[in-house]
């Protein structure tokens, strides 16, 4: 769902970039505590592992594909901070590198595949720090990470809306219903793929995921 | 670098690169949610003015030089890939101040 240049508004894009300007910069501050010798590496491995899976366009509906977000499974893995560094590495490469998201638009993209996914991916990470994770963290995580894709949709259509680029032949619930529908099967697919990916890394990767320092750890206490 | 450390490297990005480099040229071609919704509504054409990076040596996670095809897309990927992991690295090295190791009572994900 990468938002191409020449879509939003001047007033649109630059609000996105400072509202994910100022999350990137307060992740970045967060960060430094989340931070130890552990996540680093995982850091890099996780975001050249998103970047890669983007790449990986499913299909969906005839003649409609989609690919990963991926924040939501950083910030699970990561925490929120950390998730948000990494998600943005890997838009601003797309965008500077493969043309791939305008580069005005890049807050916004920020903002969509970023800010909200590592928001819901803190929501659930407490379930994956406690020592047994069960059906629940399954359940959850699946739902909030396909909640994550539909929600972004809505926001780009909302965006697209106040940019005046929503195609005129299409009311705004219109647009909504139809986005979201098609986002919520995509939805679907990155609620799997995140909790297959989250219990294959929580098995090989534990102490780097818990980390040594956990600021909103309160699961941790019991590990 | 610690076994652990490097071990993480390894493995990460070698299952990135398989993805990036070689399972990614499998994937369909179709345009995305928002692509295809644009496209049949009518809305292709972008009403701003547009500002993208220009291409230097990929086009559409195709590697100019190569054309298109499994290895032009190969290329982006692991190039991709692994400048993400570079950045990555960089900032995180960067960010970690030094601290004293906050010892832990008993052993993680025992």
């Amino acid at each position: 769902m990468h938002i191409a240049s020449g879509f939003l508004s001047p007033p649109v894009w630059g609000t996105m970039a400072a509202v994910s300007g100022a999350a990137l910069a307060g992740s970045l501050v967060v960060a430094k505590r989340h931070l130890d010798e552990r996540r680093v590496p995982l850091m890099g491995v996780m975001g050249a592992f998103i970047f890669a899976a983007q790449m990986v366009n499913f299909p969906v509906l005839p003649g409609t594909s989609g690919h990963l977000g991926g924040g939501f499974l950083l910030a699970i893995l990561l925490g929120a901070p950390l998730g948000m560094v990494a998600m943005t590495s890997v838009l601003v490469v797309q965008a500077l590198v493969f043309q791939d998201g305008g580069l005005e638009a890049l807050g916004a993209n920020i903002f969509g595949m970023g800010v909200v996914p590592c928001l819901l991916g803190a929501a659930v990470r407490g379930l994956w720090l406690r020592p047994r994770p069960g059906r629940l963290a399954d359940i959850l995580t699946f739902a909030a990470g396909a909640l994550g894709l539909v929600v972004s949709a809505t926001g780009v259509i909302l965006m697209l809306w106040l940019s005046g680029t929503l195609p005129s032949a299409v009311s705004l619930a219109k647009a909504v219903l139809v986005m979201d529908s098609v986002h919520l099967l995509i939805g679907m697919v990155e609620g799997v793929v995140s909790v297959l990916v989250v219990r294959f890394v929580l098995a090989t990767r534990r102490e780097a995921v818990l980390g040594t320092v956990e600021p909103l750890g309160a699961g941790e206490a019991a590990a | 670098m610690t076994a652990y450390n490097r071990r993480t490297l390894i493995v990460g990005v070698a299952v990135a690169l398989v993805i990036g480099g070689g399972v990614s040229y499998f994937a369909s071609s179709a345009p995305d949610g928002l692509e295809k919704f644009q496209e049949d509504l009518g809305s292709a054409a972008p009403p701003h003015p547009t500002v993208e990076a220009p291409p230097i040596a990929f086009q559409e996670y195709n590697f100019t030089w190569l054309g298109e095809g499994f290895w032009a897309n190969a290329v982006a990927g692991v190039v991709g890939s692994l400048i993400v992991l570079a950045i990555l690295l960089l900032v995180g090295y960067a960010l970690k101040c030094r601290r004293p190791p906050v010892p832990r009572g008993g052993s993680a994900g025992s």
